[in-house]
């Protein structure tokens, strides 16, 4: 077998070439066929510049040579190959190097600002050239988890989860840039290892090494209403122990976990989702409390994410492997896909907010990875960047890749070829 | 005239004949037996004879049919009328020859006819009833008829072809029918024989009765119309027949009888008779029998007869061999070893050089039991009598008790080994492991490093809730580390190298116990729980003083200041060397060992919540390596060199001694249900003990190059671990059935390699992550790693 018949075909109307067969080398690589299809399209039109492109057989990337990967994947030779050629993911680009004091337990960023948690005690905020902008400190423990609630214009609400059993909740204005403690969520018996806001952006749930999970309100007082408060000097003290009673009591604490719980996530503004130590992920109905499905693995969970775009469920748990579940799936323990490249636990894993099939993830071995699914068996790019543990990444809606490690470093990546993609 | 049926009374008859010849002529022709006239009818009745033997001989065959009856009966009565007739015939005949005799006798006779005839009926028929009955007399009468046959000489010579009385031819008509005419009859010549006058009346009749002496002797012929005067023979013929005898004086009634159907298979048949007819017909009777039995085994009243036990009932000799049946397991015989023969020693009266002196004595009592040459004082007694009952009697039969009550573990391993080597191929002998693939999940690979420590890590506790993880080390710190991330949360430094950590069991007391040189502070690392950690500190400053203060081996110092700053809630002050601490599952008690090899004062428990100190033990057994609380009875393990003594801390008295056979205990660790214990040794190896099953170990690995350090097992997976100078640890399956004829299945699964070797140390201690199996190990290269 040394030649196959192969038909290029591509959604980018930018690149298209005649849709005839070729005979083409069965040994042929992704660089030789890039090639071809290069001259292709430089005969087609002069002012062609090269463009490195990437070629999917059956909806999976082409990594090896295309008689072994059409052996591997049990594609006959003898019929015409259908082959898909997008232009090649470009590698993220490093863009900061942000040094902190201490290992860096949690990432969040939006569109303007980088919010990190610290084994230092503090979350600070960055700016997203790098620059610090505030610190964050009330905490008495290390901070293991960060998140923003929302921005009304300069002022920002964001939360930090703590060691020390709180969730603080923190009004921070970006114009006089003054950060002060809204709440502080007492309840939890064990270090409040993870905490997210539900899409509503009002209530947020938390998970402990308490084994439970808590939802707490996020909206109960506006911005005015605080401030009045804070005016009304006189009856502060009075609005305080009112708004301390309710922020001591979670809206809604759900029990049903055997180990500590280590991720948590809103599907949907009802639905909550949770990975434990306890080897299970559990889903929840955030109205009425009951437990909806249970997902079992064989092993430690330590983080999970989701993506609304394929709605798959991505794990990473205490071995080697990112694996992909369904969530809406009866059979609780069914493993859709796993990708293993790793050789440390995988200690966070990020869905693209834009991109359905890619997403990212840092283990222990130092690496941050950046997957695509139609590609299982190696990741589209390792970023090597950390020089220890990597603790946390988070993949933020304008194309940006954070990572930050116990070497106190939060990298930042620009992913720009979703872009182009994402425009094609 | 017609044969008759018997045979004597043919001979019968023929000897009245003779008896009338002879009364003419005189007995000398009687007595000749060749009388002319006897001749003629002896000849003649010898025919008759002939087939009357025959016929008798058949009829005794058959005498049991009775439909014949009848007809004999009209046979006896024509016989009657020919025995009549010959008779008359003879007195003619003789009459003829008398020439007309007394007229006297023949009128008697006329007289007389009727009854003797009468009688002579009678006789014949009782003759008839006896051949009849007795088939043999009459077969014996025809014999002898059929002997005299034989003795005559011509038979035919005088042969006058028919028996009719030839003086009167009138026939066999009854003669009564002459009754009104002067004769009786015609001669041979036609001529009218006369009746003789009879004139007689009565008168007459009577006085001949009176002066005629041989008138009850005359009898009248019939035929004739004559007298007969009977002779004296036919008298006494009368009289015996009268008597219901034979009629000839010779014959032997009692002849000695020949079994004609006996046994004997004869070739030829006893009779000739061809088969009856009936006998080829089916019989009528018989299918209406038949049909009725069929009907009824139809109809299910007769039921078909239960088939007999064919299987043959055997004595099994060989039942209680087989150890599979349900009798031979009540002959397991495991034979007991050869007892050593009693010497002088063990006498009540030893000769003197048998006796223990006093320092031998001394020395006697203070080695150990096991290291003692005898196991007794040799004693003296002056007689029999005055020898005490001995004293360990109940004790030892307890023990064998104990024994025997799990004696069938032992014996189920000797006939695995055993019985099943008789025609099995020696690789089935190996027991068949399961492959460490199935017995997952197990640790596997080296996941996290713990990096801070200086120096050496001696020592490595977690957290009940498996957050936290202790290490102690020589560099004279103490660290903590957070079990997800490797992080150091908390170094103490304390006042030496730090040979013990034990973080408390309980998961409501937040407490770590330390252990350098000659001290062990108690310490609150402030971690998990706020709560649980603030309500361990109002515990320990809660305590109030007792009034009495006891003298105790060890000083309660509370930490103040800096200590207390850092962490240290108690201290307490020893006066050796602490080398391991441990706590007790409910975390309130808390063992500390303190090798030596001179004092009594080795092992020390306090109480924490009473701040109380106790030695347990009053003699030093050796040198105590280490020691471990049983996790759920109040049992107490004490590892020292060479044995593992389990002590009950209520009873205070020893339960058992583990013999380790190894050089020399390093490490111990008790399964978390209590039944089985690991001992790693210095000798590179690990003994597993069942406690139910022996004081040996039931399974040795050497699966370690280098001295093993530490042995732990997990608390909720089987498994458990040994860390090695050789710088790894090893995992092993290790399942515990619930089942106590099920032996624990112990199986290496991992060999765990990543500590570098420093100073020819390896790992110094493994224990296991309470919750997931994982397994931590410390090195004597300052690290320790996490496996999973």
């Amino acid at each position: 077998m040394s030649q196959v018949q192969a038909r290029f075909f591509t959604e980018n109307t930018k690149y298209l070439i005649d849709d005839v067969p070729f005979s083409i080398p069965a040994a042929s690589e992704v660089v030789d066929l890039s090639g071809v299809i290069n001259k292709l399209l430089e005969a087609k039109n002069d002012g062609h510049k090269h463009v490195e492109f990437d070629f999917l057989v059956r909806g999976q990337f082409l990594r090896t040579s295309l008689a072994n990967h059409m052996e591997t994947e049990n594609i006959s030779t003898e019929e015409v190959v259908e082959i898909e050629y997008v232009e090649k993911f470009t590698a993220p680009q490093p863009e900061e190097c942000i040094m902190h004091d201490d290992w860096i337990s949690s990432v969040e960023a939006d569109s303007e600002w980088i919010l990190t948690g610290s084994f230092d005690k503090t979350a600070r905020i960055w700016s997203m050239e790098g620059k610090a902008v505030m610190t964050v400190a009330g905490h008495t423990d290390v901070v293991k988890d960060v998140a923003w609630v929302k921005r009304d214009g300069l002022s920002s609400l964001l939360l930090t989860a703590s060691l020390d059993q709180t969730i603080m909740l923190w009004e921070w204005n970006s114009e006089r840039n003054k950060v002060k403690a809204r709440h502080c969520c007492r309840g939890h018996a064990g270090s409040v290892d993870t905490v997210a806001v539900d899409p509503t952006r009002t209530k947020f749930c938390s998970g402990s090494w308490d084994k439970m999970l808590k939802i707490w309100s996020a909206g109960m007082f506006s911005l005015e209403h605080s401030t009045r408060c804070l005016i009304q000097k006189d009856k502060m003290n009075i609005h305080l122990q009112q708004r301390k009673q309710l922020n001591d009591t979670p809206l809604m604490t759900f029990s049903g976990h055997n180990e500590a719980v280590s991720s948590v996530l809103w599907m949907d503004a009802e639905e909550l989702c949770s990975a434990s130590w306890d080897h299970t992920i559990r889903l929840w109905d955030a109205e009425t409390g009951g437990q909806k499905n249970t997902i079992t693995g064989s092993k430690v969970f330590s983080c999970i994410s989701y993506s609304p775009l394929c709605r798959r469920l991505a794990s990473g748990s205490t071995d080697r492997h990112v694996r992909l579940w369904d969530p809406r799936s009866k059979d609780g323990s069914l493993v859709l896909l796993s990708l293993t490249s790793h050789n440390g636990w995988v200690t966070a894993v990020r869905w693209s907010p834009s991109l359905e099939h890619q997403l990212v993830s840092g283990s222990l071995d130092n690496v941050v990875k950046l997957w695509d699914t139609r590609s299982c068996k190696a990741p589209l790019y390792d970023l090597a960047a950390h020089e220890d543990k990597v603790m946390c990444v988070d993949w933020t809606e304008n194309g940006l890749i954070l990572s930050g490690g116990a070497d106190n470093k939060l990298y930042t990546y620009r992913y720009s070829a979703c872009v182009s993609d994402a425009g094609a | 005239m017609r044969p008759t049926h018997s045979g004597t009374m043919s001979k019968v008859k023929n000897k009245k004949r003779n008896l009338e010849e002879n009364e003419d002529e005189q007995l000398p022709i009687f007595d000749k037996d060749g009388g002319k006239d006897g001749h003629l009818d002896d000849g003649d009745e010898d025919q008759g004879d002939l087939s009357d033997s025959e016929e008798s001989v058949f009829s005794g065959l058959e005498d049991s049919g009775s439909d014949s009856d009848d007809e004999e009966e009209e046979e006896d009565d024509d016989e009657e009328e020919d025995g009549t007739e010959e008779k008359s015939s003879d007195v003619e005949e003789d009459k003829a020859a008398d020439g007309d005799g007394d007229d006297q006798l023949s009128a008697k006779e006329v007289t007389e006819p009727q009854t003797d005839g009468q009688h002579s009926k009678e006789k014949k028929k009782k003759k008839k009833t006896a051949g009849k009955e007795g088939g043999e007399e009459s077969v014996v009468s025809a014999r002898d008829s059929g002997l005299q046959t034989s003795s005559q000489v011509d038979e035919y010579e005088h042969d006058t072809s028919d028996e009719e009385d030839i003086r009167n031819t009138v026939g066999n008509i009854p003669m009564e029918w002459y009754k009104d005419y002067p004769h009786i009859g015609y001669d041979l010549d036609g001529k009218k024989i006369f009746k003789p006058i009879r004139n007689k009346d009565e008168l007459d009749e009577f006085l001949d009765k009176m002066e005629n002496p041989d008138y009850w002797r005359t009898v009248q012929d019939k035929m004739t119309g004559a007298d007969i005067r009977l002779s004296d023979e036919q008298v006494d013929l009368v009289h015996r027949l009268q008597e219901g005898k034979f009629g000839d004086v010779n014959f032997n009634e009692y002849e000695p009888a020949i079994d004609f159907f006996s046994n004997e298979v004869m070739i030829h048949p006893v009779t000739n008779r061809p088969q009856d007819k009936r006998s080829f017909i089916p019989s009528l009777i018989e299918k209406e029998k038949v049909g009725k039995l069929v009907h009824a085994i139809k109809m299910g009243w007769i039921k078909p007869r239960r088939p007999k036990e064919t299987t043959p009932q055997y004595y099994d000799l060989w039942a209680k061999e087989d150890p599979n049946s349900i009798l031979g397991r009540h002959k397991m015989h495991v034979p007991a070893p050869k007892l050593k023969l009693p010497g002088h020693e063990e006498s009540y009266n030893p000769p003197p050089e048998y006796l223990m002196s006093e320092e031998e004595r001394l020395a006697w009592e203070q080695q150990d039991p096991e290291d003692r040459k005898l196991s007794f004082l040799p004693q003296k007694f002056a007689c029999l009598r005055a020898v005490p009952a001995y004293s360990r009697f109940i004790h030892e039969r307890f023990e064998r008790c104990l024994d025997l009550y799990l004696c069938p573990r032992q014996i189920l391993s000797f006939f695995l080994l055993f019985f099943i080597q008789v025609n099995v191929n020696p690789e089935d002998l190996i027991p068949k492991l399961p492959k460490p693939k199935d017995l997952q999940p197990f640790p596997t690979t080296q996941s996290l490093v713990y990096r801070g420590h200086s120096s050496l890590v001696r020592s490595i506790s977690t957290s009940p809730s498996g957050q936290w993880l202790v290490s102690g080390s020589d560099d004279c710190t103490v660290r903590f580390w957070e079990v997800s991330t490797a992080r150091c949360l908390k170094t103490v430094e304390v006042g030496g190298a730090v040979k013990g950590v034990a973080w408390n069991p309980n998961p409501s007391i937040c407490l770590v116990a330390i252990s350098y040189d000659d001290t062990v502070v108690l310490l609150n690392p402030g971690l998990g729980d706020r709560l649980v950690s603030t309500a361990t500190d109002q515990l320990i400053s809660s305590y109030e003083e007792p009034e009495e203060v006891k003298e105790q081996p060890v000083q309660w110092t509370v930490a103040e200041g800096e200590g207390h700053e850092q962490g240290h809630r108690l201290i307490l002050k020893h006066p050796k060397a602490v080398r391991q601490v441990t706590w007790h599952g409910k975390g309130d008690y808390l063992a500390c060992v303190m090798p030596d090899n001179g004092s009594s004062l080795q092992v020390v428990i306090h109480q924490v919540s009473k701040r109380r100190t106790q030695n347990p033990f009053r003699k030093n057994k050796g040198l105590v390596q280490c020691v471990s609380f049983h996790p759920i009875r109040p049992y107490f393990f004490v590892a020292t060199q060479r044995y593992v003594r389990v002590y009950n801390l209520i009873k205070q008295e020893l339960t058992k001694k583990l013999m380790a056979n190894c050089k020399w205990i390093s490490s111990m660790a008790t399964h978390p249900g209590g039944d089985n214990v690991i001992c790693g040794s210095y000798d590179c190896r690990l003994a597993w003990f069942d406690l139910d099953l022996s004081t040996k170990p039931y399974k040795v690995l050497r699966h370690h190059k280098k001295a093993l350090r530490s042995v732990a097992y997990h608390r909720h997976y089987p498994l458990f671990a040994s860390g090695s100078d050789d710088g790894s640890v090893i995992v092993c399956h290790g399942m515990v059935y619930n089942d106590l004829l099920q032996n624990p299945l112990i199986v290496p699964v991992k060999v765990l390699k990543g500590h570098t070797i420093t100073h020819d140390l390896g790992v110094l201690d493994v224990t296991f992550h309470p919750t997931q199996p994982w397994v931590f190990s410390s090195g004597a290269d300052g690290t320790v790693r996490l496996f999973t």
